[in-house]
C-alpha cells in the first residue's frame, strides 16, 4: 500500500492509496456539506442536490449520464448525511479514468429547472418510503429530539413541505457556496496509476474557484427529552436512545467504538444477553457515531409494546451497572476481536477502504493505514473505556419511541 | 489469471468446495444444510428460524453463554440464513481463527444441546421477527410475492407462519433437526485464506461417517395466482411483480440474465429510465433475476404513493411487454459490461465468493469459473436475447401489493 497526496492551488485535495494487487479501483468525491449546513428555508437541499448531480451538465442530459456510468460497468452511487455528501464508484481498473472524468464533469452540474421539478417527485417518494420504515424513522426522529436546536438535528431528507417550497435558484446558491474545491476531497483506492488520475483531475478541476466555506461545530450534550409517539399501522414498539458521544477529532473515538460493541453488538453484548437472548426484545443494538465536533451513541431496540416498559427498565439497569462497575477485561477482549476482524474484512474491498480513507481526510486531514487503525483499537485499555463511561454516562439519554396505537 | 477451485467429496457424499484468494487475510465459510423452508414437513413453516437460533443455545459440553463467548472471542461475524432449500451456518473471520471456528460450528451442527427450556425464547424470537415484518412492508411484499409465485412448498415464507410457529413443540422441532441435518447432502463452501488439506482433514474426521438420511426432493407445482393485496395504512403502495424465466441450469440462462439487465441492470436500463427518470413515479424501482433449482423468475419491486400506484404498475408491465422490441447493440454492450464487472467486483469479497461457489455447486453440481461466466456472457447478442424473449414471452405475472390502495390487475 502506498499513500499519495496532492493539493491543487484552488484547495482541492486529491488523495490515493495504491494497492496493485487489487482487482478493482474505487473513486469518490467527498464534499463537506450536509443537512447541518442548511437553514430551515432550504431544509433537504443537500440531499436533493445530490440527486440533481446525476441530472447532468450543460453538455450531458440525464440519460447520457446514466448511460455513461453503465458503459463502464461501475457500481456507483451517492449518499448524503448530516455533514457529508459522498459520490463514489467502484470499477475495473481499465474504466477508472473514464468514470473519474465523468464524476469531475458532474461536479459542475447544470441544475436545470425541468430536471429539478421532475426530481422533486422522486425526493417526495423517498420521504414517503422512509416513513414506511419505522426502524429508520425512529432513528431520524430520535436524532432530531436529541440535537434539539443544534444543526446536527436537521433532517437530511427535509419534509414534503420544505421540498415543495424549495426553488432551483436556492439550490444553485447553495451549490455555489458549498461545492468549492477547498471544501472537497477526491479520493482513490485500489489498483490505479496515481500520476494518471492526478493529471486528469488537475487538468479538469483547476478552473474551479476556491471560496470561504464555514461550518459551526459547537459541541452539544443532548436535550435529554423523552417522547413517545403513537402511530397507527405499527406492529412493534421501536425505541431510539441517544446519549452524548465523542467527535471524529477526539482520540477517545476508538474506546467509544469498543464501548458500543460491548453494550450493543448483535451478538454477545450486554443488550444481547439481557434483552435478546431471553426474547424480551427482538433486536437491540448500539452504535457510536463520531461527527464533526460532536458525537452520539445511538441505541435501537425493537420489542412488543407490552414488553417496552420492562425492556427500558433493564436498559437503565445495564447503564447503571456499567456506570458503577465498568466493563470487564473479557468484554474488552471480545469487542476488540470483533472490531478488528470487521476492520480487516471491510478494508479488503476497495469500496470499504475508500470510505475510511476519505473520511479520515475530511475530518482529520490525515492518512491512517489499516494497520494504524488496528493499532489504535489494540491500544484501547480497560481504563480508557471505563473512564469514557464515567465521562459520557450513557444512562443519561434522550429517548424517542414509536408505539402502535391500541 | 484463472482462479483455482478446490473440491473434495467425503466418502459419505458431503461436498467440500473452496476458492483460495491470495490478496485477502480473511476467510469466509458456510455449511449449507438441506433444511431450508421448503424441505420442512407441512404445517411447520418457520421451524428453520427457530432451529437457526436454538442450536446456538449450547452445544457439546458448552452451555449457551460459554458457546456465545467462544464465538465472540474469535471475533467471528456470524452469518446464518434460512433459504428455500438450505439452512446455512457460517462466518467471516480473520484466517488465523479458522480452525477454532470450525470446531465450534462442528459442535453446533453435530451436538446441539437443544435444551427444552431454551426452546421457548428461540420460538418467541421467531414469532417477534414475523411481527416486525409488518413494520417492513417492502420486505414483506417480496416474501409474499415469492410465496404466490412459487406456490407450496417452494414459495414458503422463510420467516414462517404465526400459527404454525406457535403450534411447534420442542420435541417436534428436534425431530425436524434429526430428519434434515443430513450431512452427506450438506455442502461446505470456503473462500479466502485457508489450508484446504487441513480443512478437509478436520471435516472428514467429524462429518465423514455421518449416515445419509432419506430426504425427498422439493417438488415444484406451478402457481397461477394473479393478484394479492394486503391492506396497510402506510404512505406508499409497495408493488411486487414476478414472472417466469430460465433457470440457472437451462441453456438459455445467460440470455435470460441479459434480458433482465436490459430491463433493469443499471440506471440507464429501461425500468429506471421510464419509471423514475422520465415520469418521477418512484424512488425505489428495480428488477432482479431470482433463480431456484426448480423454477426461476424476474422479481420486480416499486414503491410509490397511492395516487400513482396504478400508473406505476402499468408502466412497468409495459416495459416487460416491450422488452423483446428493439433491443439495441448499446443496451447489450452495457448489460455485458455491467454483468461482468459486478462478477469481478464481488469476487474480491471472501463472503460473496463463498456464497457464489456454494450456490453454483448446489444448482449446477459444479463451480463455474469467472472466465466461463464471462465467456458465456460474451456469447450473447442482440439476436440471441431477442430470440430468447420471443420464444419465451411473459405469459403470466404474479402481482402483490401492500398499502392503502389496491391496483387493478386482471381478476381484481
Amino acid at each position: 500500500m502506498e499513500f499519495k497526496k496532492k493539493i491543487l492551488d484552488n484547495g482541492l485535495t486529491i488523495i490515493g492509496e495504491v494497492n496493485k494487487s487489487a482487482k478493482s479501483a474505487a473513486v469518490g468525491f467527498f464534499v463537506r456539506t450536509g443537512s447541518r449546513d442548511e437553514t430551515a428555508q432550504i431544509s433537504g437541499v443537500s440531499h436533493f442536490l445530490e440527486h440533481m448531480l446525476f441530472k447532468g451538465t450543460e453538455k450531458l442530459d440525464p440519460l447520457q449520464v446514466n448511460q455513461a456510468f453503465d458503459k463502464t460497468g461501475a457500481q456507483f452511487n451517492a449518499f448524503t448525511s448530516e455533514e457529508n455528501t459522498v459520490y463514489y464508484a467502484a470499477v475495473l481498473p481499465e474504466y477508472l479514468a473514464e468514470v473519474t472524468n465523468l464524476w469531475i464533469e458532474l461536479m459542475r452540474p447544470a441544475l436545470r429547472d425541468e430536471d429539478f421539478n421532475m426530481e422533486k417527485n422522486v425526493i417526495k417518494e423517498e420521504i414517503a418510503m422512509y416513513k414506511d420504515m419505522p426502524h429508520f424513522d425512529v432513528l431520524d426522529k430520535g436524532r432530531s429530539l436529541y440535537f434539539d436546536n443544534h444543526p446536527c438535528g436537521q433532517s437530511v431528507l427535509g419534509s414534503v413541505e420544505s421540498i415543495d417550497a424549495l426553488t432551483a435558484q436556492q439550490m444553485r446558491e447553495y451549490f455555489n457556496n458549498r461545492y468549492a474545491p477547498n471544501n472537497m476531497v477526491l479520493a482513490f483506492v485500489g489498483n490505479f496509476d496515481w500520476e494518471n488520475v492526478c493529471a486528469l483531475a488537475e487538468k479538469s478541476c483547476r478552473s474551479w474557484q476556491a471560496q470561504p466555506v464555514e461550518r459551526k461545530t459547537q459541541p452539544f450534550g443532548g436535550s435529554k427529552k423523552t417522547e413517545r409517539i403513537t402511530k397507527q399501522n405499527l406492529a412493534c414498539e421501536h425505541i431510539c436512545l441517544v446519549s452524548p458521544g465523542v467527535s471524529m477529532q477526539d482520540e477517545r473515538r476508538f474506546a467509544a467504538s469498543m464501548l458500543a460493541a460491548i453494550i450493543g453488538d448483535d451478538n454477545g453484548s450486554r443488550f444481547f444477553w439481557e434483552l435478546v437472548d431471553n426474547a424480551l426484545a427482538e433486536t437491540a443494538s448500539m452504535q457510536c457515531e463520531a461527527m464533526d465536533g460532536t458525537g452520539a451513541f445511538y441505541s435501537y431496540i425493537r420489542c412488543t409494546a407490552d414488553n417496552s416498559e420492562k425492556v427500558l427498565g433493564i436498559v437503565r439497569s445495564i447503564f447503571e451497572n456499567l456506570y458503577q462497575k465498568g466493563v470487564t477485561e473479557q468484554e474488552l477482549q471480545k469487542a476488540r476481536n470483533k472490531i478488528l476482524s470487521a476492520l480487516v474484512i471491510k478494508n479488503e474491498l476497495p469500496m470499504g477502504r475508500l470510505v475510511s480513507l476519505g473520511f479520515n481526510w475530511i475530518y482529520l486531514q490525515e492518512y491512517q493505514a489499516v494497520n494504524d487503525d488496528v493499532q489504535n483499537i489494540k491500544s484501547v485499555t480497560l481504563d480508557d473505556v471505563n473512564n469514557l463511561i464515567k465521562q459520557m454516562n450513557p444512562g443519561n439519554f434522550t429517548k424517542l419511541s414509536l408505539t402502535p396505537a391500541l | 489469471m484463472a482462479e483455482k477451485i478446490d473440491r473434495h467429496i467425503l466418502k459419505n457424499g458431503m461436498a467440500i468446495i473452496g476458492e483460495p484468494m491470495e490478496s485477502v487475510q480473511s476467510v469466509a465459510f458456510g455449511f449449507m444444510l438441506p433444511a431450508g423452508a421448503a424441505r420442512l414437513p407441512a404445517g411447520c413453516c418457520g421451524a428453520a428460524n427457530i432451529i437457526e437460533d436454538w442450536v446456538f443455545r449450547g452445544a457439546a459440553d458448552m452451555d449457551s453463554r460459554t458457546l456465545g463467548d467462544k464465538f465472540d472471542s474469535l471475533g467471528l461475524h456470524r452469518i446464518s440464513s434460512v433459504g428455500t432449500s438450505h439452512l446455512t451456518f457460517g462466518s467471516a473471520l480473520q484466517a488465523e481463527n479458522l480452525d477454532d471456528a470450525l470446531d465450534l460450528y462442528t459442535a453446533v451442527i453435530l451436538q446441539p444441546q437443544l435444551k427444552d427450556e431454551l426452546f421457548e425464547p428461540a420460538r418467541q424470537l421467531a414469532v417477534d421477527g414475523l411481527l416486525s415484518l409488518d413494520d417492513d412492508p417492502r420486505h414483506k411484499v417480496m416474501l409474499k410475492l415469492k410465496e404466490q409465485f412459487y406456490g407450496e412448498p417452494l414459495g414458503r415464507s422463510t420467516e414462517g407462519e404465526k400459527e404454525q410457529l406457535q403450534s411447534l413443540t420442542a420435541e417436534k422441532t428436534k425431530q425436524i433437526i434429526r430428519d434434515n441435518f443430513n450431512i452427506p447432502r450438506t455442502i461446505f463452501a470456503i473462500a479466502g485464506k485457508y489450508d484446504f488439506d487441513a480443512v478437509c482433514k478436520k471435516l472428514e474426521q467429524f462429518f465423514g461417517n455421518m449416515p445419509n438420511l432419506e430426504q425427498a426432493n422439493i417438488e415444484y407445482r406451478e402457481s397461477n395466482i394473479d393478484y394479492t393485496h394486503i391492506e396497510n395504512k402506510g404512505e406508499q403502495v409497495h408493488i411486487g411483480i414476478m414472472t417466469a424465466t430460465a433457470k440457472p441450469q437451462d441453456d438459455d440462462y445467460y440470455d435470460a440474465r441479459m434480458a433482465v439487465s436490459v430491463l433493469s441492470g443499471g440506471m440507464s436500463a429501461r425500468l429506471f429510465t421510464e419509471v423514475r427518470e422520465k415520469r418521477g413515479l418512484c424512488y425505489a424501482i428495480g428488477a432482479n433475476y431470482h433463480g431456484l433449482k426448480q423454477a426461476a423468475g424476474i422479481i420486480c419491486y416499486a414503491g410509490t404513493i397511492p395516487q400513482t400506484a396504478q400508473t406505476t404498475l402499468d408502466v412497468i408491465i409495459e416495459q416487460f411487454e416491450n422488452l423483446s422490441k428493439e433491443i439495441t447493440e448499446e443496451e447489450i454492450e452495457r448489460a455485458k459490461t455491467g454483468l461482468k464487472s459486478a462478477l469481478i467486483l464481488s469476487s474480491e469479497s471472501s463472503s460473496s465468493r463463498a456464497g457464489q461457489i456454494a450456490g453454483d455447486y448446489y444448482l449446477l453440481g459444479r463451480v463455474r469459473s469467472l472466465d466461463e461466466i464471462k465467456q458465456k456472457i460474451d456469447q450473447t447478442s442482440v439476436e440471441s436475447v431477442t430470440q430468447y424473449l420471443k420464444n419465451n414471452p411473459f405469459k403470466h405475472y404474479t402481482v402483490v401489493t401492500i398499502g392503502p390502495k389496491r391496483v387493478n390487475w386482471l381478476n381484481s
